[in-house]
């Protein structure tokens, strides 16, 4: 028992400080459609990829704020932004009427059984990432009112990187 | 079994050093209780008042090969309101060797998997509530065509650190006929699912050995309009519950959902309606009713919103897709409908200029009318309601009044059947009527913190009676955040606090968490699916990291 949760560390310790990659899982789009995450990635250009679900209030209320700036920062970053529901069916319909009544920007897609969400081990959400050449760049987990704009400076940084 | 658990642990690290382009990640979850007794709560600490569940993941992928592992360790026990299966173990839970390529995918071990939308077989983790019920055997996906795809499953479902005495399998198909259609408007897709299980308990009942469930779908999207429809029909059975086989007749049962939706930019509207006769499906006949959701093969969670204030879940459904047949209670399942309207006023109207959004959610729950006959059969009709179970009424407003300010104001308003809520026979106590208002202010001050006030109050003339409740939480930076919060139950007699303060800090892939104080007892659901937690007080803390 021991042995294996050492050998465990060992190799927590020996990836932690690597680059990860991201997980070229299958999600699905508002229509049901599979794609595989790696093809909706365009080369260096910079990505954000945010986890949300529609009863985690902190998740929408960070959607909610950048949808707010979303068009200020378009004009300053070329940029994608994918907003990707781990709701279950239970809440899953839910979520495409409330993304539209929202007025949200983002292309939204379904991490249907949450494999998307298991591959990044992800255990809290909203965890938002910044995705450059499929490799994650900046990642945070939660979200405070004026936490948008930390997510903005990142992508600044990241674009002249 | 341990020691196999190693050996293969050894091998696949083996695998892993002798290759190079290896991909490694992983993610590592610690969730720690530490409880103390408190006269207030009439709580007692149990002896092993120190309990702790935690997660080790690891994946490994080398091009078209991926492995990886799952160790859970639950010492010495599990949290309070876990399910015992899991306590005083630590072991190697799960592993899995899985090929892939363009067109087929193959995984031998244990795996997670959902037919359409979960309805007939779900396969899925979750640490909070408690569940992991995958499949340790074979799944094989293939897809031949683009808009076709075909998965078969086989094998036992995940109990604990053990296996389920059944044999799950299961096939399903879906099909994308947009190509067919050439249309840019409409988009047709339709599944069919199977799932047998064999179980040999030789109870002396006669009970079926093969129990076969049998769902379709057809999803339909046209321009701005949506219509799902999900069916399902349950082979017939015996009646057991917690252990134990309550009737020898058998019954059959049948589920039925319609989503129906409208959404264009700024307005949102959905509409689910779901009929369950005798809809319960678990690995193992004899686990049906475990208040831990253990085993379960079908996934038909409460269509409600969930709610995220400490005061408005205190009343939360649960789904009623039980067949019951006693002298106390004589029900067969649930029909209802929840709906739900989103709307974001236009940016140039007054309301708009304040960032004012709308959601308003409405839902009805109630038995199926039934008539019960003296043999223990019954005739239920199609579309009727017999007993209300649940309603509800949620009403939010969005605003944002400036760079630094936003507000949220929340009303409920429900009745829930005291046995939904509170446990005993369902349909027979009588209901409990409450409403709750909330608002919620966020407001970042001159150092640049978030600060966030929420203020809320429950009525009710029944149960615990009035409640009052406030959060402060304040966002010191990025990565660190402080709250204290307390919930008072003061309608009653024996009036009672419920405080707590905590923290957490995060940054990257790493979050820690703790919070001391008193935890209220009841219902806590993820996703509609709900986990009873006594009451308790103590230290907890919470520590993830992934990479």
């Amino acid at each position: 028992m021991k042995k294996i949760f050492f050998l465990f560390c060992f190799l927590f310790a020996l990836v932690s400080f690597s680059q990860k990659q991201i997980p070229n899982i299958t999600i699905s789009d508002f229509e049901g459609k599979n794609e595989k995450v790696h093809n909706l990635l365009s080369g260096d250009k910079l990505t954000v990829i945010s986890l949300w679900a529609t009863w985690c209030v902190p998740c929408i209320k960070e959607l909610d704020a950048i949808n707010d700036v979303y068009d200020d920062w378009k004009e300053e970053i070329n940029f994608d932004f994918f907003a990707i529901s781990v709701d279950d069916s239970r809440s899953q319909k839910r979520a495409k009427a409330l993304a539209n009544g929202k007025s949200w920007p983002y292309q939204i897609f379904f991490d249907n059984n949450q494999d998307f969400k298991r591959a990044l081990g992800t255990s809290y959400i909203p965890q938002t990432f910044i995705i450059k050449n499929k490799k994650i760049v900046y990642q945070h987990t939660g979200y405070q009112p004026g936490d948008e704009e930390y997510l903005f400076n990142k992508l600044k940084e990241n674009e002249t990187n | 079994m341990k020691q196999i658990n190693i050996l293969i642990f050894i091998l696949l690290t083996t695998i892993l050093t002798a290759q190079e382009n290896t991909y490694i990640s992983g993610s590592f979850e610690s969730n720690s209780q530490l409880l103390q007794d408190d006269n207030g709560l009439n709580f007692n600490a149990p002896s092993d008042n120190f309990r702790s569940n935690n997660y080790f993941q690891l994946d490994f992928q080398n091009g078209k090969i991926l492995y990886g592992v799952q160790f859970e360790s639950y010492l010495p026990s599990a949290l309070l309101g876990y399910s015992d299966v899991f306590s005083n173990n630590s072991e190697i839970a799960q592993y899995y060797l899985k090929y892939q390529n363009e067109k087929n995918e193959i995984t031998i071990g244990s795996f997670y998997e959902q037919f359409g939308n979960g309805l007939i077989f779900r396969a899925w983790e979750d640490r909070q509530l408690g569940i992991n019920n995958s499949i340790m055997g074979i799944s094989y996906k293939y897809y031949p065509f683009e808009n076709i795809e075909f998965s078969i499953i086989h094998g036992k479902q995940r109990v604990g650190f053990d296996y389920s005495n059944s044999v799950i399998s299961g096939i399903n198909s879906d099909y994308n006929l947009n190509k067919l259609l050439k249309s840019e408007e409409l988009d047709i897709s339709v599944g069919l699912g199977f799932i047998n299980r064999f179980q040999n308990l030789d109870a002396g009942f006669n009970e079926p050995k093969n129990v076969n469930v049998l769902g379709g779908r057809f999803n339909m999207f046209y321009d701005k309009f949506y219509f799902n429809l999900e069916v399902a029909k349950k082979n017939s059975d015996v009646l057991a519950n917690e252990n134990i086989i309550l009737s020898q007749r058998k019954y059959d049962g049948t589920a039925i959902q319609l989503d129906l939706g409208y959404s264009r930019k700024g307005l949102g509207i959905n509409t689910s309606l779901r009929r369950l006769e005798n809809f319960n499906f678990y690995s193992d006949k004899l686990a049906e009713g475990n208040i831990y959701n253990q085993q379960t093969i079908s996934f038909t969670p409460a269509l409600t919103k969930q709610q995220d204030y400490l005061l408005t879940n205190i009343y939360v459904y649960n789904a009623q897709p039980r067949l019951v047949v006693n002298n106390l209670e004589k029900r067969a399942g649930e029909i209802g409908v929840q709906n739900d309207i989103f709307y974001t006023f236009d940016k140039e109207s007054l309301l708009g200029k304040f960032k004012t959004k709308l959601a308003l959610n409405f839902s009805y729950w109630g038995s199926l009318e039934t008539t019960f006959n003296e043999d223990q059969s019954y005739e239920a009709s199609f579309l009727g309601t017999g007993k209300k179970y649940y309603r509800d009424f949620n009403l939010e407003i969005k605003n944002k009044w400036n760079r630094k300010t936003s507000s949220i104001i929340t009303l409920l308003d429900l009745s829930i059947d005291k046995g939904v809520t509170l446990g005993g026979p369902v349909g027979v106590q009588g209901f409990i009527n409450a409403k709750v208002g909330v608002i919620e202010i966020n407001r970042i001050d001159q150092k640049n913190r978030n600060n966030r006030f929420v203020v809320q109050h429950l009525w009710s003339k029944e149960d615990r009676k009035d409640w009052l409740g406030f959060v402060y939480e304040l966002a010191v930076s990025n990565n660190v955040n402080l709250f204290v919060s307390d919930i008072w139950n003061y309608g009653n007699d024996n009036d009672i606090h419920y405080y707590n303060l905590g923290g957490s800090f995060s940054k990257g892939a790493t979050r820690v968490g703790f919070n001391y104080g008193r935890q209220r007892g009841g219902l806590i659901c993820v996703g509609g699916v709900c986990r009873f937690v006594p009451e308790s007080n103590g230290f907890y803390l919470n520590l993830s990291h992934s990479f």
